[in-house]
């Protein structure tokens, strides 16, 4: 339990102080590796007595499990070593950097979340964790992001990543509403249908983060991130999440998922390793190598035993971060990780060179070297499963190509120019030679470590080594002595384009998505058609319809109008010819009676008392007559 | 009683008939405020006449004349004042020579 806290708090602390102070990066991060190193020692040899588990509050009835059965704290143990020595390693490659608190912040983080996914106990927390690896590859390969094609590199891989995380998404969701539980070993019970169904969901999910046919792409491109990095996440981070996500559901899968697997691993072999050998850049012969040492993985789950595929990544761990640790030191003499750069590179730094040979021969598989005992399990597995006519040749091409591009790359390094002498690097040395250690001597540990996983892995009769250690010499010595132009023939050219399939997207997504756009844009634009038809009939329609009406307004209007102007000339002649006349002409007279009245208005009293006399006469007369009206 | 009434009828009809030719035949301002003034008296006449031989008990008709007799000396003064305005500034108060009256 305080183990388990310390594997994984240890590094997410450091990482986070490191990021917070921006000060003594390396001392911080190299704390938190050696702590988070012993958290996982401690962790393992808890787990070998018996399951260490953590339940902490999550979601409703779906807690969140960290769980160190003996497979998850020897995977545990592998991150951890790993890492502490290539952030060893990395304090001497990044010493000059002036973003390195970044760069070992961003490290550490990258650390924790893998920690996380291989001690998760339930699909939630795997998710969580897969997804923060994803995000922190993102960060550590856009590390230098100033550079021309970094960032798209960085994002690429993201992309590819993410993009196949959608089948880790259905598939854990599916077993989730399955088996009720999301926990992962209660979830591994599934069978029948749902559990082929959710198989080829977690494989495309797997290719993705492992880089298989046809996503290898994105590995390569992400060697545009710092050396350091590309050993950590070629080596037991990143890209062991995928396999380590099949190892870990290897119980739950059926016969069909296996095969699909199986298949999926072995051409991903064989195809990758042919694109290493025809590559002219190290660092992205290493990366395709990387891919195709998963594909043989795949190829050991997809024949039954897990076990075998668990053996390889962790020699592949310890031999991967050897060979890249080397190859950035190379790079740092030579300013470049070109093949034709780095010719006689080797020569200059006769130890480096010892140890990236060691580590070389290793992978090829020559004894007692790791990579010996576990590739002879998985060809043995692959011999003895059902699908063995598939599989076998399949396994036994990965392993001479193996051969060949190892033994390729040491012709490359040790032939040309050696140069001036170059100063020690004492850190980088450190490094990579407890890593080469560990890549020259962990092979003899596995029989213990089977015993502690409690899967012992049947030993093969003679036919296995020699037949692997066949196929490892003859590997080597085509790659040594004939050139890849040679081997490949008119392969060569299609191999250094990374074949048809490179970027996987092309052929297998991006053409297909065009093409279903083409169809959905012909669609859209019949129905586009259509509607116009339809939207323009009924406008037209409509229009015509409203045309009428306003036409009839318009004459309605137009009558008013009329009507109203015909009222006000009735009004205008009514007004001129009979109001005015009839007043102008009481006008008229009105002046003229006062005209002919003023004639009366003489002046003169006397006229005037006349007229009054005259007058009231006249009244006199009408009083008088009055009697006689009635 | 009626002879009476019939006495003062007839010698108010001639203050009239002299009241009225005065007004109308004179040319003098002052002597047609004169004939006006006959003919009022000459309704005077009357209306005393009336009031004795219908309505002797009645006392408002008395009043009535002293009312009359007031108003017609307000009119004689308002009318001389003209006359002598006019004669201070024509010279004469001749009526055939005043036609700023006219309208």
């Amino acid at each position: 339990m305080n183990f388990l806290a310390l594997t994984l708090l240890a590094p997410l602390l450091s990482g986070l102080t490191i990021l917070a102070l921006r000060r003594a990066p390396e001392a911080l991060a190299l704390a938190g590796a050696v702590l988070g190193l012993i958290g996982a020692v401690g962790l393992f040899i808890a787990a070998s007595d018996g399951t260490v588990q953590a339940v902490l509050p999550g979601l409703p009835d779906m807690p969140l499990r960290l769980v160190a059965t003996p497979l998850t704290a020897v995977l545990a143990l592998v991150v951890a070593t790993v890492a502490g020595f290539v952030l060893t390693y990395a304090t001497g490659y990044m010493a000059g950097d002036p973003e390195k608190a970044r760069f070992f912040g961003t490290m550490l983080l990258f650390v924790t979340a893998m920690q996380g996914l291989v001690l998760a106990g339930d699909w939630i927390m795997l998710l969580a964790a897969w997804e923060m690896i994803g995000f922190a590859s993102y960060l550590l390969i856009g590390f230098w992001h100033g550079r021309a094609g970094v960032a798209s590199a960085a994002t690429r891989a993201f992309l590819y990543t993410r993009s196949a995380d959608l089948g880790l998404y259905l598939g854990a969701f599916l077993l989730i509403g399955v088996a009720g539980t999301s926990e992962i070993s209660g979830t591994l019970a599934i069978t029948g249908a749902p559990a082929l169904i959710a198989g080829l969901f977690l494989l495309v999910a797997a290719m993705g983060k492992s880089a298989q046919v046809p996503l290898q792409d994105w590995l390569q491109r992400a060697m545009a991130g710092p050396t350091p990095v590309s050993a950590l996440l070629h080596s037991a981070t990143l890209v062991a999440a995928g396999a380590i996500l099949l190892i870990r559901t290897a119980p739950m899968l059926p016969g069909g998922a296996l095969l699909a697997i199986g298949i999926v691993g072995g051409l991903t072999a064989v195809i990758t390793g042919l694109i290493a050998l025809a590559e002219r850049d190290l660092k992205r012969l290493l990366a395709a190598s990387t891919a195709s040492q998963y594909g043989l993985m795949l190829v050991a789950i997809g024949a039954g035993v897990p076990i075998a595929a668990l053996l390889h990544l962790i020699a592949h761990a310890a031999i991967k971060s050897s060979l890249f640790l080397g190859a950035g030191v190379f790079q740092h003499d030579r300013e470049g990780t070109g093949l034709d750069t780095l010719a006689g590179a080797g020569r200059a730094r006769p130890g480096i060179f010892a140890g990236f040979a060691i580590a070389a021969l290793a992978l090829a598989g020559i004894p007692p070297l790791a990579a010996f005992f576990s590739k002879d399990a998985i060809i043995a597995a692959a011999l003895a499963s059902t699908a063995a006519p598939w599989l076998l040749p399949l396994a036994l091409a990965g392993s001479v190509l193996t051969g060949t591009y190892m033994g390729r790359a040491l012709k490359v390094l040790w032939t040309g120019e050696a140069g001036p002498a170059r100063t020690p690097v004492p850190f980088m040395a450190i490094g990579m030679s407890v890593l080469v250690a560990l890549a020259a001597g962990l092979g003899f540990s596995f029989g213990a470590l089977e015993h502690v996983l409690g899967a012992e892995i049947e030993k093969p009769g003679w036919i296995v080594p020699v037949i692997g250690l066949a196929v490892g010499i003859g590997g080597l010595a085509l790659g040594w002595f004939f050139a890849p132009a040679r081997l490949l023939g008119p392969l060569l050219a299609p191999a250094q384009n990374g074949f048809t399939v490179a970027g996987g997207m092309d052929g297998l997504i991006l053409r297909p998505s065009l093409s279903i756009a083409a169809a959905c844009e012909a669609f859209e634009q019949r129905l586009l058609a259509a509607q116009i038809g339809l939207i323009r009939n009924l406008g037209l329609g409509a229009a015509r319809l409203v045309d009428r009406g306003d036409g009839q307004l318009f004459k309605f209007s137009i009558w008013i109008g009329q009507q109203s102007l015909r009222l006000g000339r009735g009004t205008r002649s009514m007004d001129t010819n009979r109001i005015d006349v009839a007043i102008f002409g009481l006008v008229r007279r009105i002046t003229a009676a006062s005209t002919r009245a003023r004639r009366l208005q003489s002046g003169l009293i006397h006229r005037e008392l006349a007229l009054t006399v005259i007058g009231i006469g006249l009244i006199v007369i009408v009083l008088l007559t009055a009697p006689h009206y009635f | 009683m009626i002879l009476e009434l019939m006495i003062a009828l007839t010698a108010g009809a001639a203050m009239f008939g002299t009241g009225l030719y005065g007004a109308l035949s004179q040319t003098n301002l002052v002597m047609i405020i004169m004939g006006v003034e006959l003919i009022l008296a000459a309704a005077l006449v009357n209306l005393v006449a009336f009031w004795r031989y219908l309505h002797p008990e009645e006392p408002a008709a008395q009043m009535f004349v002293l009312i009359i007799m007031a108003v017609m000396a307000v009119e004689m003064t308002v009318g001389f004042g003209i006359a002598i305005a006019r004669f201070r500034s024509r010279g004469s108060v001749e009526m055939e020579e005043a036609r700023e009256l006219k309208g």
